[in-house]
């Protein structure tokens, strides 16, 4: 164990510059860090763990969109592509996206394993290898069913609706312990059932002795042949506004963990791209919403926001790019900027907004051969951008994606449903879900949201091909290893934030071999 | 055996995209509307500050904040139950939001703005010699729907970024929530007693909690 005890520290509350020599510097605490934190510090290792967001113990959540998403969002929950035309919904904090995650727990599907094995040359990193360490994480977050007759009444609608349409579906199972179905996942769980990273493994970390500075953003990494010598970061005030204040950690290992946006990022504003492939291969999830009106209240704002999901079309083939069905939570804020029009038609989607079902289709990219994803740049004033071109295969999955919550939606018993676009296709039966067929699947004419980055620094055999190797390793790089969901070459097919959780847990043992 | 990539050494304005000549994928107007973006102050020379207008704003002008009262009245008009976008500091409010934004953002914002208020885009684009805020009601609706539904994307694009600023600014005003039903947070159980149960990185048996407590009771909420 270390000699001095492990804290969480605020970055605006430095008093003077820190120069820290740990044996480990991780960058960012969302699932990847905060696992592969805790793992090398109860080894002994000496960890220091930089975190650009702020930290939010539970009793600081006010279940307020206005008051949250600023908050605990990336780009104070104005994160888009650089057209606009996908909003990102990720996190930002000590705990990363698991502070405002909608607690879905899925392991890494098999065949999106052995996928990764036969185009990417990835090895040893299989369902068995991953096993012990997916029943170790969901120990540890208490990762467990959440039974259909839990499920709040905007779920059941897409549980009985795939039911009586004779498509798959389940139960998802859930990160929490003690949970009261207040329905404020997005927003900071206030009473501290979910078991997000900071409550579990970076609270372990910390226990072991690490340090974890919240409000310390990264801003370059810095050279020595081909180790990282330095990170450096600067410290954020109160309102996340950079200061004077630096934190330069000078480790023997790096682990980057900054997300599927930040590590790219990170690694860019450093210098380091030398084949062309850091922040290529980004992959979304990209979704579309669907609203079902029914003629009693749904009250989609309370409940499990996420505990069911049908997997129906997982598995299209034939060329087609595959998609999920689920549910997601009703709130003020996101419910006026997903519905489509404006006035007065606008406004009576709002004065429905309790009677409302709120079901999402994620489309499952990155699969097709001549899929090649977005990129993450950076703009020349310094500001991270993400572009990301909506293939036409993408749109149709959508648009079949839209089809199928529809139909769920009618089967359930709405009155009347609607797609998200600008010019909203309205729907009043089974027979109108043609009428989506017609409608416009174009940038800015339909909302299309992500909340499931990926990709950015594949895995790969090959070093001119991909960015870290089956180790999670740097190919260029003798120090450095990336344990967050860029790493993945493809998207999941599932909600990611398990498989980023299990790798993590993986890759822990590689690293600590190399300490 | 690695070769270094060149990037674009240029600013891209929202909507424009990398690797593809602005000019081909916008056409004429489109490429005249990014060009004149330069300016902030062009597009709202014209425009007559709101009276309803009091204090000072920290990133836009009293003619900035002018344009997106002007909107917010279109995009929420009057409707029984609806505070109207004064009666909530709306102005205010989506200044506080934007401050939340990089320097670069802003100066972003409010060249859309200009443009979307600015009489020569409105002739150019819509055949409407008039500023958006000198406009009828039923004008500025045309102009949005103009925006809304353009060809250009980039206009689509401009389009839904005020339209998720002033919804996003107003529905997150507690005021609002009574008109479309929304009881607001529920009373909560009370904080969950955590213990750490598990030495990370072990691998060890261990039954998981029950993951369900009762709920508490939840407002009467009428659909």
């Amino acid at each position: 164990m270390t000699d001095t005890p492990g804290r969480f520290l605020d970055s605006a509350a430095l008093k003077k510059d820190v120069d820290d020599r740990p044996d480990v510097c991780v960058v960012g605490s969302g699932p990847g860090g905060a696992v592969v934190a805790a793992r090398l510090a109860a080894r002994g290792l000496r960890v220091t763990v930089l975190e650009e967001g702020g930290r939010f113990p539970p009793d600081q959540m006010k279940m307020d969109e206005s008051w949250a998403y600023p908050a605990m969002y990336q780009d104070r929950g104005m994160r888009a592509t650089a057209d606009l035309a996908i909003t990102v919904l990720q996190g930002r904090g000590v705990g990363g996206g698991t502070l405002i995650n909608w607690t879905t727990s899925f392991r890494t599907p098999p065949r999106v394993l052995r996928h990764w094995a036969q185009a990417f040359g990835v090895s040893g990193l299989d369902e068995k290898a991953l096993e012990p360490h997916f029943d170790a994480v969901e120990r540890r977050l208490s990762i467990a069913p959440w039974p259909v007759e839990a499920a709040n009444e905007n779920n059941k609608v897409l549980w009985d609706g795939a039911g009586k349409l004779g498509w798959a579906r389940e139960t998802t199972r859930r990160n929490v312990t003690g949970c009261q179905s207040l329905g404020f996942c997005g927003t900071g769980c206030p009473v501290g059932a979910k078991n997000s990273l900071d409550l579990t493994y970076l609270d372990d970390a910390v226990k072991a002795g690490a340090k974890v500075y919240a409000r310390a953003r990264v801003v370059r990494l810095e050279k020595a042949g081909r180790r990282i010598a330095a990170v450096h970061a600067v410290a954020l005030d109160a309102n996340f506004r950079p200061t004077a204040r630096k934190v330069v950690v000078r480790p023997r290992l790096v682990v980057l963990a900054a997300g599927a946006i930040g590590t790219p990022e990170i690694l860019l504003r450093s210098g380091y791209d030398p084949n062309g492939k850091v922040g290529r291969r980004t992959f979304l999830h990209p979704v579309v919403g669907s609203a079902g009106f029914f003629s009693r209240p749904i009250l989609p704002f309370y409940g499990a926001p996420q505990s069911v999901a049908s997997h129906h079309f997982s598995e299209r083939g034939g060329g087609k790019v595959s998609f999920f069905l689920e549910a997601a939570p009703v709130h003020p804020v996101l419910a006026a900027t997903s519905f489509g029009g404006f006035g007065a038609d606008q406004q009576e989607q709002m004065a429905r907004m309790a009677s409302a079902s709120a079901l999402i289709a994620l489309a499952v990219d990155g699969f097709l051969p001549e899929e090649k994803g977005g990129t993450v740049s950076l703009r020349t004033d310094g500001r991270v951008r993400l572009d990301y071109e909506i293939r036409p295969e993408i749109w149709e999955a959508l648009r079949e994606g839209s089809k199928a919550l529809a139909r769920v939606q009618f089967a359930a018993g709405a009155t009347e449903v609607r797609s998200f676009h600008e010019d909203p296709v309205v729907m009043r039966g089974e027979a109108d879900v043609a009428l989506l067929d017609k409608a416009r699947w174009e940038p800015n004419r339909v909302a299309v949201f992500s909340a499931h980055p990926m990709g950015g620094c594949p895995m790969g055999r090959d070093p001119e091909k991909s960015v870290v190797d089956s180790r999670l390793k740097v190919h260029w790089l003798d120090n450095v290893w990336i344990a967050d969901g860029s790493v993945f070459p493809t998207s999941l097919g599932v909600n990611p934030m398990e498989s980023i959780l299990g790798v993590a847990h993986w890759a822990a043992d590689h690293i600590a071999g190399a300490t | 055996m690695f070769h270094r990539r060149h990037r674009r050494e240029r600013i891209l304005l929202p909507g424009e995209s990398e690797g593809r000549r602005s000019f081909l994928k916008y056409g004429l107007a489109g490429a005249a509307l990014l060009a004149v973006g330069g300016g902030t102050w062009l597009g709202t020379r014209r425009t007559r500050p709101s009276s309803g207008l009091s204090g000072a704003f920290t990133v836009l002008s009293p003619e900035e904040a002018t344009v997106f009262l002007e909107l917010s009245e279109r995009l929420l008009p009057p409707r029984p139950g609806f505070p109207a976008p004064l009666d909530v500091d709306l102005p205010r409010r989506i200044d506080a939001l934007l401050g939340l934004m990089p320097p670069e953002g802003q100066k972003e914002v409010r060249q859309l703005v200009g443009l979307f208020e600015n009489a020569l885009f409105g002739l150019l684009l819509d055949g409407q010699w008039k500023t958006f805020t000198a406009s009828t009601n039923e004008q500025q609706d045309a102009r949005i729907r103009s925006w809304q539904q353009s060809r250009l994307e980039v206009r689509r694009t401009g389009y839904r970024a005020l339209k998720k600023i002033v919804y996003s600014s107003y529905y997150g005003a507690r005021e609002t929530w009574a008109a479309i039903g929304y009881p607001g947070p529920p009373p909560t159980g009370g904080m969950v007693e955590r213990e750490p149960r598990f030495l990370p990185g072990t691998i060890t048996e261990g039954a998981s909690p029950s993951p369900l407590a009762p709920p508490p009771a939840l407002p009467e909420v009428k659909p």
